[in-house]
């Protein structure tokens, strides 16, 4: 085409144009992405969720069910926000979502304890949601048992026993639990470090698949082409530079948003971690411009996309854990690139191991980025032909 | 209102793309994710064991883990760096580690410590490891107890050790697995999010044919009541099929708590689909093309399952986000339904919700009122100025071809009666 310039640049220019011609890109490729790292790391600012609200039914009301209550109070994730007269009004405040959990100490709990009888007192949580109800399991349990050792520790102190003694009789046996590279439990390092690339790598894949196939619906394609002489390699490589470039401003904001500002363990520095993201970024090109050229429907080249980005979150296995996954899925889920971020995550920022351990993780994202080169040449036969079906 | 009903349903089926987002997804979509939490609980959580001690009871210690469901031994190691290279390797997610003097304190009656080292990429892996050791060590000290109290009967040492028992009921989701408390969220998020894809795409392609000139709008279309009204309902025929599929039989099909009783379930979704329609409506109006509804608003899903507070709690979400959170139908859909389903809540124990989702209709209906009124009659909605534009063109061309016809026709006349002069003076000349 006489009057247009060719190569590389000219391309890649053409396409800043329209990336700023429809305000559409900016919303998707800057805004989206900021305004999920924004809201999950503040959304979880707390790291630990605190002072969940519980509840207790005490109808025996003596001084050792107060002092189990006064007890539950003190830690830090429970507060003990209403006291209710029975098990009836309990449980409906736990059905309208007002507490998460209840202590219920029945009559009597304190004059059994004493009389030797063995009282029982029941812990109940609204597991509907899971993670306040098994904090709040853990701080009550503790309670009970404690509650359990101290009548247990006066009728050893009364029959003459030191402290030592009596707690190496009550627990004999302590378990010293240590959690690996996140000792706070904090669920902010536990999602936001793979949330934040989700969706980062679903945006790319959406965009990516999106202006590719823009192209051939408002009949661009041929120009585009013949500025790169026919080279769909180069018309392809050039036209999702300057997106790339966008991308990874992006993925440097949540770096540093997540290693910097907010400090979360990353054991091996920031450059392995930095490398991943770049990395994650091309796998997600690389597959979704496969994928474009793969299905010549922009419809259902960017559905596959739109799926591929979102199934990734939950099969990338960062919240519920792959092996526990039906073995048609575990093999699934080594088709994401997210799930090899997410894994080099692990062993680079949160582990801190050798690179070795993590080399075959780098080299997966590698060829997710190469392989378009299988597919890539149906594009240039789709840019000649193509016409578009709504 | 009947006939903007019709013709959006009409558009609808006829769509494959709308209907991949009314049909298709919402049929295969919940299946899979269903699917992927099937198992609810991770068991077997592959650990790995150093013990130093060697003796019976560490040997009974570590019988007793790899019994439990949770946790599954897969190697003896003989040191440290041997485990923490299974660890590495993603061989194992977990590390037992028994001490040398283990037994020797145990003997001399003090407290003997068992350290865990725990893989903190998933936290089911921790949960599993704890759960599973704490109980062996609780049934273990009770064991060792109870030998150290012989002489005593079996009910006085069981006073002795544990003098107030306790139990734990985990109430409305018996596994406390993941499936029952996740899948709910899920499916309302799916309907809310379909229906937002959908209607968008709907008006995206409504939008491209109005810029093309193919469609122009009837008479149907200057009261605002009635086409929204008329798309409402044909939305809410289609979604009522699609919500009693999504809600009702996928939780019964992966055997899912169901405990909701109908007149409640009627009563709460009613609501939520009304309000997730006119929000969808609300936002169509802003849409200008068919594909682009992907890129705004797949992404919101996301941040959208948090805001609900099905997995972060709400009681610790920032307040700014806990009132922009009040804004989306999913948010008081997915705490309805989830308490309706999973607890077997009422709908005077949802009422709350209820309320809130028929505000959000009021909200979204006078909202999209609003806004279709300003485009309409401002003409500004998109495609409406090209049609009034190629309207006034036409009628001026049709005014200048007629006028073109005129002058035509005169002139016509004009050389007919010249030429006729002509002749009629050549024959007087000739005649003379």
């Amino acid at each position: 085409m006489s009057g247009t310039k060719q190569g590389f640049w000219a391309i890649a220019r053409r396409e800043i144009v329209r990336m700023q011609s429809r305000p559409l890109y900016g919303l998707s490729m800057i805004f989206a992405p900021l305004f999920c790292f924004l809201f999950f790391t503040t959304l979880m600012g707390e790291g630990l969720p605190q002072s969940l609200p519980a509840g207790v039914v005490d109808e025996d009301n003596t001084t050792v069910s107060r002092s189990i209550l006064r007890n539950l109070d003190s830690y830090q994730q429970t507060e003990i926000i209403k006291q209710y007269s029975n098990f009836a009004e309990a449980r409906e405040a736990l059905q309208k979502n007002e507490i998460y959990g209840f202590f219920y100490i029945p009559k009597g709990t304190q004059e059994k304890a004493s009389s030797q009888q063995q009282p029982k007192i029941s812990i109940y949580t609204n597991s509907t949601y899971l993670i306040p109800a098994s904090l709040l399991y853990r701080d009550m349990k503790t309670m009970a048992v404690m509650a359990s050792a101290a009548v247990g520790r006066e009728v050893l102190y009364a029959k003459g026993a030191n402290l030592d003694q009596a707690m190496g009789f009550l627990q004999p046996i302590q378990m010293d639990m240590r959690p690996l590279g996140n000792p706070w439990l904090n669920y902010n390092v536990y999602l936001s470090n793979t949330l934040l690339p989700a969706v980062l790598a679903l945006m790319i894949l959406m965009v990516t698949c999106f202006s590719i196939h823009t192209e051939l619906k408002d009949g661009t394609a041929r120009e585009w082409m013949s500025m790169a002489n026919d080279n769909v390699f180069m018309a392809v490589s050039a036209k999702l530079f300057p997106q790339t470039m966008v991308f990874s401003l992006m993925a440097l904001v949540y770096l540093i948003l997540l290693y910097g500002c907010l400090g979360f363990p990353h054991h091996n520095g920031f450059w392995p971690m930095f490398v991943a993201a770049e990395l994650l970024i091309l796998a997600s090109q690389g597959f979704a411009v496969f994928m474009a050229a793969a299905i010549p429907s922009l419809r259902w080249s960017l559905s596959l996309c739109t799926l591929w980005g979102v199934l990734s979150i939950p099969i990338s296995g960062f919240s519920f854990p792959v092996m526990g996954m039906p073995p048609a899925l575990q093999a699934l889920s080594y088709m994401f690139p997210l799930r090899y971020y997410f894994l080099i995550y692990v062993d680079q920022a949160l582990n801190g191991i050798s690179l070795v351990y993590s080399a075959w993780f780098y080299v997966a994202l590698i060829l997710f980025t190469i392989l378009p080169l299988v597919d890539i040449h149906m594009l240039r036969k789709a840019a000649y032909e193509y016409t578009y079906m709504p | 209102m009947l006939d903007v009903a019709g013709k959006e349903l009409r558009d609808t089926i006829s769509d494959v793309g709308v209907l991949v987002f009314f049909v298709i997804v919402p049929l295969l979509y919940p299946l899979l994710y269903a699917y992927l939490y099937s198992r609810e609980v991770v068991h077997e959580v592959p650990v790995v064991v150093v013990d130093e001690c060697r003796s019976a009871t560490s040997r009974e210690f570590l019988r007793k883990c790899d019994a439990t469901a949770d946790l599954k031994i897969i190697s003896y190691c003989a040191d440290m760096e041997e485990a923490r290279n299974l660890m590495h390797r993603h061989k194992a997610y977990g590390l037992i580690h028994i001490p040398a003097e283990f037994e020797s304190t145990l003997v001399s009656g003090r407290q003997a410590t068992v350290n865990l080292y725990c893989d903190m990429s998933g936290l089911l892996y921790y949960k599993a490891m704890l759960s599973g050791c704490t109980m062996v060590s609780l049934e273990m000290n009770r064991d060792i107890q109870m030998t150290r109290l012989s002489g005593l009967s079996d009910r006085e040492k069981e006073v002795i050790t544990m003098p107030i028992e306790n139990e734990y009921i985990t109430m409305f989701n018996p596994a406390n697995g993941f499936q029952a408390f996740l899948i709910p969220a899920i499916l309302i998020l799916l309907l809310q999010q379909t229906l937002v894809l959908g209607v968008a795409m709907l008006a995206g392609t409504e939008a491209e044919r109005r810029r093309a000139g193919v469609l122009i709008l009837g008479h149907e279309y200057d009261n605002p009541i009635t086409v929204l009204g008329g798309k409402a309902l044909a939305y809410l025929l289609v979604y009522g099929f699609t919500a009693t599929y999504v809600l009702c039989f996928v939780p019964w099909l992966f055997h899912m708590p169901q405990l909701w009783q109908l007149p409640t379930l009627v009563a709460f979704i009613i609501p939520f689909l009304l309000s997730s329609i006119f929000f969808a409506i609300c936002i169509s109006f802003f849409v200008r093309d068919r594909e682009s509804c992907f890129l705004l608003f797949v992404f919101v899903s996301v941040p959208l399952i948090f805001m609900s507070g099905i997995s972060w709690p709400s009681s610790n979400m920032p307040a700014f986000w806990k009132v922009l959170a009040q804004l989306f139908p999913s948010t008081h859909g997915i705490n309805g339904f989830a308490r309706i389903n999973t607890a077997g809540a009422l709908l005077q124990d949802v009422r709350i919700e209820a309320l809130s989702l028929w505000m959000l209709t009021g909200l979204y209906f006078m909202l999209s009122l609003i806004i279709y009124e300003r485009m309409y009659r401002s003409d500004k909605m998109p495609g409406v100025e090209f049609v009034i534009a190629m309207r006034a063109r036409a009628r001026r061309n049709i005014r200048v071809a007629a006028r073109d016809i005129r002058e035509a026709g005169q002139e016509f006349i004009e050389t007919t009666q010249r030429i006729q002069n002509i002749r009629r003076y050549r024959r007087g000349k000739k005649n003379n």
